[in-house]
């Protein structure tokens, strides 16, 4: 992993098209803004981890606990 | 085609009825082709079941039928990529889990919508920037406040 120190306002870039800036620090948390083209998602990972969870636990419901019409 | 072996037995299909996820669901990547399948007639919930693996099926449902109202906006990189128009017939389905021996504790994915467009069987699991909706929406939640409400 690449590990990088940046101040208030100052960013780093990534690839051609891709900035991430520093907005603001207070306290334990970090604002963050991205600058991406469209087709590049931005995600935040518990997000993106809790979606994959209910996806795997909607492929184990079993059949009989499915409510009838 | 047949699709032999799945937990319902073995599928009929033709190459119309596959939807095709070209990123894969979010957890599952490397499978892109489903069936949406209607299990049980009458109700608003499907199976999405993989082409690719006859073991892997996802119980979705037709959100706004299970949660009234509800609508999600997709940004316009995902109504480009699923080159949708206010005529593209599209499907909203969520997925839905249900803990085992508990249906009334159904939970469904509000905030990662499955968006399929009708014409062209393209679909792509979306995650929504909207923060009113959860991961684990109760689908029986009010009522359920009802009940316990009458038996105090």
């Amino acid at each position: 992993m690449l590990v990088l120190t940046r101040k208030l306002h100052q960013s780093i870039v990534i690839g051609d098209q891709i900035e991430v800036v520093v907005l603001e620090v207070r306290g334990e948390q970090v604002r963050l803004g991205i600058k991406a083209p469209k087709d590049v998602t931005v995600h935040r990972k518990e997000i993106y981890e809790q979606i994959q969870d209910e996806n795997k636990s909607s492929a184990n419901v079993r059949l009989e606990d499915i409510p009838e019409p | 085609m047949t699709l032999s072996n799945t937990r319902f037995g073995d599928i009929e299909f033709s190459a119309d009825d596959v939807i095709t996820f070209t990123e894969g669901i979010i957890g599952f990547p490397n499978y892109s082709q489903y069936l949406l399948l209607n299990h049980k007639p009458n109700t608003p919930f499907r199976w999405l079941q993989s082409v690719e693996d006859a073991n892997l099926a996802f119980l979705v449902a037709f959100a706004d039928l299970i949660v009234p109202g509800y609508a999600p906006e997709v940004d316009n990189g995902v109504t480009r990529e699923l080159a949708l128009s206010d005529e593209t017939p599209t499907m909203v389905l969520t997925t839905v889990s249900i803990p085992a021996g508990k249906p009334q504790e159904m939970t469904t994915n509000l905030l990662g919508p499955i968006i399929i467009n009708g014409a062209t069987m393209q679909a792509k699991q979306v995650i929504l920037s909207d923060d009113a909706y959860t991961v684990k929406h109760r689908v029986f939640a009010t009522t359920e406040r009802v009940a316990e409400k009458v038996a105090a």
